[in-house]
């Protein structure tokens, strides 16, 4: 018997051992069957439209001509004013609006699990607006803060603060917290539901310990509870960070960016230079889109590492 | 084996016969979108148009759908790029990028252009040629309660038109009466807001230098501009709009000047009867409602207090990659007559960019019709609204600021004059 014959032995038996040593191994053939649907609907559908994306932003684009202007789109977006605005709006409401979000959702979940007198009403009620869409809730609260008979101006009459009495939405000073106030009402229910499964979910030996040191309520809300839903409220946080980044059915059925651009934001500006202003370019809002793409990314790791915790709960 | 054959052959011409069958009777179906499925009147004539097409045209069919405007535009600007576009579109001609981008067929082959009224061929003639079908045609008119006005204490001079001062009375006899003067929103719209500033600015400037401001050749700082805003404001600050004026949708400020709460005087071109002559039920005016048309006020040391502003609106256009351009182009023309401009006016009660036949029109909104014709009789016209001059940003700037900061009273003269110069200005 050569070498060669016997190492050619030796490698068969490797490769007989191996694939004795794991059955469920699957060939390049069939990974690439069973890969190949759910790639090529990835690539269409999100990696080529976000790369075209990014190569449009070099283009003017009037009709069916493209003019490739190289940096012109995004050195246009550096002194676009708007632009700017709506970037001041999308921050505010990325950074602000999640606190609101996920403080009401956890002082629901508080309420539900101290036992609230019609718990189980309330847990359905509070939930209920994430059921809404996006265009019904706008709707709904463009009658709420109606100046004439909204619910809320309203009530200020009735209480006899008519000094009070504003047109939300259309107040350059109001219109932004206005529609922020109305995306955590949405959002409060989803945040709650969440933020309950954690409180039920903490170990019961460590709130009765607390309870066993005479610990009140809001020393052990605030030494015990909020500790150890962190995690769970700093991811809760991000998620309602980045969804607030892309903001934009509510605010375009409210106020289209109205009044005065003081609701306008990132992507409301991205859709009205897109489809709104008498033009067929798409370079422009490809810049924009662009620009967003890597802030938003840059953002949610910044936050991540600003938020992370090193310190880990034991218990 | 003869039976068989003879079998075999009936089979063989059956079978002939069926294919041909549906060949003879194919006919080829054209795509239309239509606006107006909120307006029954327009929506009716659209649909009459098409059913009379199809009857003398049996190789023509049309698959017609009715799409709101904002909607309808959306799509068209992704279909038109895409080519999946439909052959026959709604357009206005606010959206010059379609014709620009090379979207638009020209009609001068297919239609009868001599049954254009002539002020309309301008409004989609591009390079000598005419690429809308301009049905729809308004005037920017002052409506008015004929009761609401008396009962505030003004009496409408023969004239038809105040004054400057008269019409600051108006605004505070109705405040203090609390009717709000001016029933007017911008809740859904571009340009509602802006009706009462730019056709009071059209009589002050006059034509010519009306349109220079729309040109961006003349200064929101032009002294009469600031004259004419500055009395605009006053008006705002006294009470002049309702308050829920930032949310009020334009369907809305129809109702709220006819029905609850009622306002004095309604701003509105004369597409106003697309809303107001639906029946009461489906948001309409009240039968017993007292409609009158004002002129606008006369400005003082007014160029042209006679002028006023006429306009194309809903048209349609080919798309100029359509495969079906014999029968699209075919409906286009059968479109394109006086009768169908004379039963546009019959029915919808409003202009028309094709001619018509006035001894013809027998509508039931006749004494409407007189007082319109009355109150045009005589008048300058000026072509286009300020969305037909203005485009991208300068549209964007007056949209937010003409059209809905300045008169919802918060902006200064001098700030809106700012803005308007800034994105408008051209020297």
């Amino acid at each position: 018997m050569t070498t060669t014959s016997m190492s050619s032995k030796a490698s068969e038996g490797a490769s007989n051992a191996s694939s004795l040593a794991d059955p469920r191994r699957a060939s390049w053939w069939v990974l690439v069957v069973f890969l190949f649907p759910a790639l090529a609907i990835y690539v269409g559908l999100t990696a080529y439209p976000a790369f075209r994306t990014f190569y449009d932003s070099f283009f003017t684009i009037e009709g069916l001509d493209a003019t490739f202007v190289g940096l012109d789109n995004y050195r246009a977006l550096m002194s676009d004013e708007t632009f700017w605005i709506s970037v001041r709006n999308t921050f505010i409401w990325s950074f602000i609006a999640p606190v609101l979000d996920v403080t009401t959702g956890l002082l629901l979940a508080l309420a539900l699990y101290a036992g609230v007198p019609f718990a189980r009403f309330l847990r359905v009620a509070w939930f209920t607006p994430v059921l809404l869409s996006y265009v019904v809730v706008a709707i709904l609260w463009t009658w709420i803060y109606n100046y004439d008979w909204g619910v809320v101006n309203l009530a200020l009459r009735a209480i006899g603060l008519d000094a009070l009495v504003t047109s939300w939405l259309g107040d350059p000073h109001f219109a932004l917290a206005a529609l922020i106030v109305t995306h955590a009402w949405k959002w409060a229910g989803f945040n709650m539901v969440v933020c309950l499964a954690a409180i039920h979910s903490l170990p019961s030996e460590v709130l009765e310990a607390s309870e066993l040191d005479n610990c009140g309520w809001g020393a052990k809300l605030r030494y015990v509870i909020v500790p150890m839903l962190r995690p769970t409220l700093l991811n809760l946080y991000i998620l309602a960070f980045i969804g607030k980044m892309k903001i934009f059915d509510l605010v375009w059925i409210m106020t289209q960016g109205g009044p005065l651009w003081a609701t306008e934001t990132v992507s409301t500006y991205v859709y009205k230079r897109a489809f709104n202003w008498n033009t067929f370019d798409l370079g422009y809002p490809s810049a924009i889109a662009s620009v967003w793409f890597v802030v938003v990314c840059a953002a949610v790791v910044i936050l991540n590492r600003l938020l992370a915790t090193r310190e880990r709960l034991e218990y | 084996m003869r039976a068989s054959k003879l079998s075999l052959a009936a089979i063989t011409v059956a079978t002939l016969i069926a294919g041909a069958a549906p060949a003879l009777a194919q006919s080829t179906q054209i795509t239309m979108w239509s606006n107006w499925p909120d307006e029954p009147a327009k929506k009716d004539w659209v649909t009459a148009r098409v059913k009379d097409f199809e009857a003398a045209n049996k190789a023509c069919s049309v698959k017609l759908s009715f799409i709101p405007k904002a909607d309808l535009y959306t799509q068209a600007k992704s279909a038109v790029r895409t080519g999946q576009a439909p052959d026959i579109f709604y357009m206005e001609p606010d959206q010059p990028e379609f014709l620009a981008g090379g979207f638009l067929e020209p009609l001068d082959s297919y239609v009868d252009l001599a049954q254009y009224e002539d002020w309309s061929k301008p409004a989609w003639t591009a390079k000598g040629k005419v690429y809308g079908l301009p049905v729809e045609a308004y005037t920017v008119e002052l409506y008015y309660n004929k009761d609401a006005v008396k009962k505030a204490g003004v009496d409408v001079p023969a004239s038809f038109q105040l004054t400057q001062e008269q019409f600051t009375d108006l605004v505070k006899k109705g405040v203090a009466a609390g009717i709000t003067p001016v029933s007017q929103g911008v809740g859904d719209r571009p340009f509602p807001g802006g009706l009462l500033l730019f056709e009071s600015l059209l009589r002050k400037l006059g034509t010519e230098d009306y349109g220079k401001l729309l040109d961006g050749k003349l200064s929101f700082k032009d002294p009469r501009v600031v004259e004419v805003m500055t009395w605009m404001k006053a008006l705002i600050d006294a009470g002049a709009y309702p308050k829920s004026f930032s949310t009020l949708k334009l369907g809305e400020s129809h109702f709220y000047f006819y029905n609850t709460p009622g306002a004095l005087t309604f701003p509105d071109p004369s597409w106003f009867t697309g809303r107001a002559f639906a029946p009461p039920e489906g948001g309409g005016m009240p039968a017993n409602f007292s409609l009158g048309i004002m002129q606008f006020p006369a400005m003082d040391k007014g160029a042209c207090p006679e002028c006023k502003t006429l306009a194309v609106a809903g048209s349609f256009v080919m798309y100029s990659k359509s495969k079906n351009k014999d029968c699209a182009g075919a409906l286009m023309k059968s479109m394109a007559t006086v009768e169908s401009g004379t039963k546009w006016m019959e029915q919808v009660s409003l202009q028309t960019g094709l001619k018509s036949d006035p001894a013809k029109i027998n509508s039931p909104r006749k004494d409407y019709f007189a007082e319109l014709n009355a109150r045009n009789k005589g008048v300058k016209y000026f072509f286009g609204t300020p969305l037909l001059y203005y485009r991208a940003k300068c549209a964007e700037t007056y949209t937010q600021v003409m059209n809905n900061a300045f008169p919802a009273g918060l902006l200064s003269v001098q700030e809106a004059a700012e803005k308007m110069d800034g994105a408008c200005f051209k020297s």
